[in-house]
């Protein structure tokens, strides 16, 4: 049961920050399908800081850099996303999905060059190991493995929440994601706002991949990239309906489904159910689509979100 | 020199884009505490010369002063900064946010980045108090009415204490009576010294509330008149350039057989719960022009798109040529002769990334003529036709039938929906709004096309927020009124004031 | 007239033609800058093998593993074909990686749960894949959902449900299913004799000259056909097409259908070769079917063009095992291609820039013809 609501919470603390990047993306205007790759480049800057930094920094030094690497990788990388979409007006879906195989591609061919380099040639394997620096990250109360990284995502939380509604910054961010026209006319620089929802989306993207490949192992094989756990985030955000506080409800929700596909082999009742786990990892799709199905016709969906901003239309 | 009692002046503005000058040498200058109107037809370059003056195009020549000094305006804030404000057509509202946050958007105030909402609401309901411009500031945009959004839009521009305020066609949605509040609004704001600045084409709004105009065409200034001291004549003639012949030459109209028939037909509304079209029922004979005026968004859109199938219809049935179409496919509507000049040329009359010749067989695409047996085009007999098209209805385009329509001006691709509709020789032609938005060659000759279907015994729907076009064209008017026909005036016999009573609801009869 | 409307048609292919170069180039600058950051010595070397692909093998090896890569492009240019299919009817169809998916259970299933002979197998599998392009289109018509997101829930929705399908004729020992030539030799595509012209290489079929042929059918129904003219219209502008009397909506469920259809075919053409079995534990989309975006961008959305990237999209992959593996990995060809995509998404602005250019010569031979005629 502590082990269902450990991995009910990372799994959410995952889902939660990636979501709420996309959420601050779509928000600003952009729809940034990319945010699978930008997990995987932000678990990368994650990882090599926890292979490389040695444990006897201490707890807080290594979860605050690991913090910032990670989050810095993502947010560079999602440049990939904020120059095609918003300087070349390119289509977002495709650069999107470009992004997404760029990611694995790169995380992939960098680690092998660095494990071939470092072992001539004895190593060609695409893994990273990260044993000593993960035990830093939890804390054992009880049987229930606290990790640094929930109180992150938690504080993520409430920053988004402030920053979106109750901020200048937030106001603006939103009116570009709605009528960018309407914001332009009032002096806002549209497409710096789209710069900001778009590089929030890979800080907090970046930030929730490191999460992930450290939420149940020690070593990640980045061949693997993120294993679709980008597409699931949209999910979260689509049924928390753009809202930092419902997105968090969603990701409650969508976590526990996938922990349940984890550990539903130690609950007697689920076992005898008989119900395979792939069930369990698809039902948050499915749950998805159903929302999708009832709520699309009045879309809460930012309306300008998906088109490029153009001075000359009025 | 006298420049420094000027609020604002655009000196000797000249703005050129690929292929044509918007603006040539124009001059405004705007007095502290007047109303000044501008007038000009669709295209004459007033869009350009606002967009110039909020930084978002910069002039090839010409300079603009606030107060006699020079000023550059690079940006939208810029101009925010002079004092300058402006009540876009198309209102720059976010519909999800509140009105207050509309108001504040842009100028927030904010500590530590955090806003400040409460502070703004004192100054909103101050200033909607002092100035009469009723409004809740925390109703969402989306569910209030259209007279409300234009008074935040306005207050947005009194928050900013803008003194320089720009109104672009904003009777344009209104009613007759929110049209009479704004007017007064206006002449309020300019006795607490605003100066107004009052895009419009429409001559009584002028006649009654502006103190001086300024007139464009084609991108060139005409000039500026007291308006005390001109009439309406004198101003049309300036706008257009000629003497204007507002009647077509028409004959007596001889109504035969019924081609359409309306029983108490409902459409439903897409904005609200209650019906946009309400138990209409009217019939439209072979040889006559039957009009359908009204304020916009009185449900003559819903109308058309009920008959014309655009819509499903609540109840109430819709018959062409005897036959009962009212839930017959579009398509089943056409062939039984129905042709329709859709008021949204751009949404529904063209496909804009299709050629001309293309677009030409829209309706016509599956006949025997243009495609064979397995499915396949015949391409030569789309030119031949289309060629045909473009030569009888002088539908001018870059390189001919494979010009691309996005790529034609927009009389020229009115006239090309206007081939398209008229050569099917319909029983039933709809056209709405034929002539929104085109020059004044262009809409003598679709009026000329449209009289000429009529004496060819075509029956004619017609649905026209344009009085003069009403007055001149019909030979029978419906005044829609929400959603209801609440008069009908023979065109010989009423009066424009008369007509105007009843598209504001005022006068009522049983049709 | 005619000869105008040619000659701007012409243009327009060559620019395209001119943009997908430069993705090309670009892809493959940024592929050898990588791999000389990796190891400067021997960069040159990797990427020489790289883009000889199969041509560094000789004679036999050679028509065998250009038969092979054939084999392989199959699927990317149906899958290719299904995106540009559903794109020039308006829709960004990112629902053909599961399409693919879907495809792939469908076949596999039929042909070693119920033993079926091929040609049934590949219409379940093309009804399989057809039934997910439904549910998008339907879902678009008639609740509004966007076909990008709902494609990418039924992505992943079509792969679990697969693992969990083609689990049950999983092969015991491995992950992956049963062999298809071992378990039901029937289910085999055909190969009419065509392998003889490739080394008798076992995975060509009469997948290679299918895929051709459908290309240039969808180029024939888009492009020459009143259907085609009815579904563009729909893509270009749906309200325009409702006026018209088209059955807008019907038009776009329809489109999703085939668009589905299309990408299901693809994966039976590769499965069934037998040149590969489906592994049950994957736990991402395969790529094919993103892969397949990429090649039709790259070939410009001309079903013509999409043989063409399709083609090169392989041989480029293909290449990435050339490379010395001591040193490299195969994995830069991947990363190439993915840049490659990448870059598509600023075909416009190439064409833009190329226009731009166009223009500026034009005007400036005007300006020299002015010149000319004043001089005289």
């Amino acid at each position: 049961m502590i082990l269902l609501l450990q991995y009910t919470l990372i799994f959410a603390s995952v889902l939660m920050l990636v979501a709420l990047g996309g959420c601050f993306a779509e928000r600003s205007g952009v729809i940034n399908i990319g945010l699978e790759g930008i997990m995987v480049i932000g678990a990368l800057g994650g990882a090599l800081v926890m292979k490389f930094l040695p444990v006897s920094v201490g707890v807080l030094p290594m979860v605050a850099i690991t913090v910032v690497v990670s989050a810095l990788f993502g947010c560079i990388f999602s440049l990939f996303l904020a120059v095609a979409a918003i300087n070349f007006k390119a289509d977002q879906t495709i650069t999107g999905t470009a992004m997404n195989m760029l990611a694995t591609a790169g995380a992939t061919v960098a680690v092998k060059a660095m494990n071939t380099a470092a072992s001539n040639g004895n190593d060609v394997s695409s893994d990273i190991a990260y044993i000593h620096a993960k035990d830093l990250f939890i804390v054992r109360l009880g049987q229930f493995e606290f990790n640094w990284f929930m109180l992150v995502a938690a504080i993520c939380l409430v920053i988004s929440y402030v920053a979106l509604y109750k901020m200048k910054f937030g106001l603006r961010l939103r009116s570009c994601g709605e009528h960018p026209q309407a914001s332009a006319s009032v002096g806002i620089h549209v497409q710096k706002m789209r710069y900001a929802g778009v590089l929030i989306s890979g800080l907090l993207g970046g930030l929730g991949g490191i999460v992930y490949i450290t939420a149940g192992v020690s070593v990640w094989k980045f061949e693997n990239g993120v294993a679709g756990f980008g597409f699931l985030a949209l999910a979260v955000m689509i049924f928390g309906g753009w809202h930092p506080l419902r997105i968090a409800l969603a990701a409650l929700l969508f976590g526990f489904l996938r922990a349940l596909g984890n550990v539903y082999a130690g609950f007697d009742f689920l076992m005898m159910l008989n119900i395979p786990s792939v069930v369990y990892n698809m039902l948050p799709y499915v749950l998805s689509l159903v929302v999708l199905a009832f709520t699309s016709k009045n879309s809460r969906a930012p309306k300008a979100a998906g088109i490029p901003y153009d001075k000359g239309t009025r | 020199m006298h420049e420094t009692q000027y609020a604002i002046e655009m000196v000797n503005i000249t703005k050129k884009f690929p292929g044509i000058i918007a603006n040539d040498n124009v001059t405004l200058q705007l007095k502290q505490g007047e109303i000044h109107a501008l007038l000009g037809e669709n295209g004459a370059g007033k869009s350009t010369l606002m967009s110039i003056l909020f930084g978002m195009y910069q002039p090839e020549e010409g300079v603009i002063k606030k107060n006699g000094e020079i000023v550059k305006i690079h940006d939208p804030n810029d101009a925010n900064n002079l004092g300058i404000g402006m009540v876009h057509q198309h209102f720059k509202l976010v519909e999800c946010f509140s009105v207050l946050d509309n108001i504040i958007l842009g100028v927030e105030d904010s500590q530590l980045g955090i806003l400040q909402r409460e502070k703004a609401r004192q100054k909103v309901l101050e200033l909607s108090q002092r100035y009469g411009l009723s409004v809740d500031p925390d109703a969402l945009i989306e569910d209030i009415s259209v007279g409300m959004q234009q008074r935040t839009e306005i207050l947005k521009m009194l928050y900013r204490d803008n003194e320089i305020l720009i109104f672009d066609e904003p009777t344009a949605v209104l009613t007759p009576a929110e049209i009479k509040e704004l007017l007064q609004i206006m002449r309020n704001l300019s006795a607490e010294g605003k100066s107004i600045l009052f895009i419009t084409h429409k001559l009584n709004e002028i006649m009654e509330v502006a103190d001086r105009c300024s007139v464009l065409r084609k991108g060139k200034y005409i000039g500026t008149v007291d308006v005390a001291t001109t009439t309406k004549a004198e101003l049309s003639r300036m706008m257009v350039g000629r003497d204007v012949e507002f009647a077509v030459q028409k004959d007596e109209a001889k109504p035969e057989q019924v081609v359409l028939e309306v029983r108490d037909l409902s459409v439903a509304s897409k904005l609200s719960k209650k019906n946009a079209v309400n138990n209409v029922s009217f019939q439209v004979r072979a040889g006559e022009i039957v009009c359908i005026a009204g304020i916009d968004g009185n449900g003559q859109t819903e109308l058309v798109y009920g008959i014309s199938g655009l819509e499903p219809v609540q109840s109430g049935s819709v018959l062409l040529c005897g036959k009962d179409i009212t839930h017959a496919p579009i398509r089943k509507r056409s062939l039984l002769g129905m042709s329709h000049i859709p008021e949204d040329r751009h949404k529904h009359g063209l496909v804009l990334d299709y050629t001309l010749e293309d677009n030409m067989v829209l309706q016509r695409y599956f006949e025997p003529e243009f495609v064979d047996k397995l499915g396949f085009l015949r391409r030569k007999n789309i030119r031949t036709y289309t060629e045909r098209l473009i030569e009888q209805y002088d539908v001018r385009s870059g390189q001919g039938p494979v010009t691309l329509s996005r790529s034609m001006s927009g009389g020229n691709q009115q006239k090309a929906i206007v081939a398209r509709e008229i050569d099917k020789d319909p029983q039933l032609l709809i056209a709405v709004q034929p002539t929104r938005g085109l020059d004044v060659g262009a809409i003598e000759y679709i009026h000329k096309q449209i009289v000429a279907q009529r004496d060819a015994g075509k029956a004619v729907l017609l649905v026209s927020l344009e009085l003069d076009e009403v007055m001149t064209l019909a030979d029978r008017i419906l005044v829609m009124y929400e959603g209801e026909i609440v008069g009908q005036l023979n065109p010989k016999t009423a009066t424009v004031t008369e007509l105007g009573l009843y598209m504001a609801g005022a006068k009522k009869e049983d049709v | 007239m005619r000869k105008s409307n040619t000659s701007v048609l012409r243009s327009d292919g060559l620019q395209t033609l001119i943009s997908s170069l430069l993705c090309i180039l670009g892809g493959l600058i940024v592929g050898y800058v990588v791999l000389l950051i990796i190891e400067p010595k021997g960069a040159l070397d990797a990427i020489v093998a790289l883009m000889k692909s199969f041509f560094r093998f000789a004679g036999r090896s050679r028509m065998k593993y250009l038969g092979q890569n054939l084999a392989r492009t199959v699927p990317l240019i149906l899958c290719s074909l299904s995106v540009l299919f559903a794109y020039k009817v308006g829709m960004f169809n990112i629902g053909v990686a599961g399409q693919y998916v879907a495809g792939a259970c469908g076949c596999l299933y039929a042909a070693l749960a119920w033993k079926l002979p091929w040609l049934p197998c590949l219409l379940i599998g093309m009804a399989a894949a057809a039934l997910l392009g439904v549910i998008a289109g339907v879902l678009k018509t008639k609740c509004n959902v966007n076909v990008v997101i709902s494609g990418i829930m039924l992505n992943w929705i079509a792969l679990y449900l697969t693992n969990l399908i083609l689990g049950m004729v999983k092969s015991p020992m491995s992950p992956y299913t049963m062999n298809l030539m071992g378990t039901n030799p029937k289910a085999k595509l055909p190969s009419l004799g065509l392998e003889k012209l490739f080394s008798s290489e076992s995975s060509v079929t009469i997948a290679i000259p299918l895929a051709i042929v459908i290309a240039v059918v969808i180029y024939i129904v888009l492009n020459k056909t009143s259907f085609g003219y009815e579904l563009k219209a729909t893509g270009h502008n749906y309200h325009a097409a409702k006026y018209a009397g088209m059955k807008e909506d019907r038009n776009i469920i329809l489109t999703m259908m085939i668009s589905g259809a299309l990408a299901g075919l693809g994966a039976g053409l590769l499965f069934l070769t037998g040149i590969e079995d489906w592994e049950t534990t994957i736990s991402s989309v395969p790529a094919m079917g993103f892969n397949g975006i990429a090649v039709a961008f790259l070939g410009g959305l001309s079903p013509i063009g999409s043989i063409l990237s399709a083609f090169f999209v392989q041989y480029i992959n293909f290449g990435g095992g050339n490379v010395d593996l001591q040193v490299y990995c195969s994995q830069i060809s991947s990363l190439i291609s993915s840049l490659i995509i990448y870059l598509c998404a600023f075909v416009a602005f190439f064409k833009y820039i190329i226009q731009l250019y166009l223009r500026k010569r034009k005007e400036k031979q005007e300006a020299q013809l002015l010149k000319g005629g004043e001089e005289k």
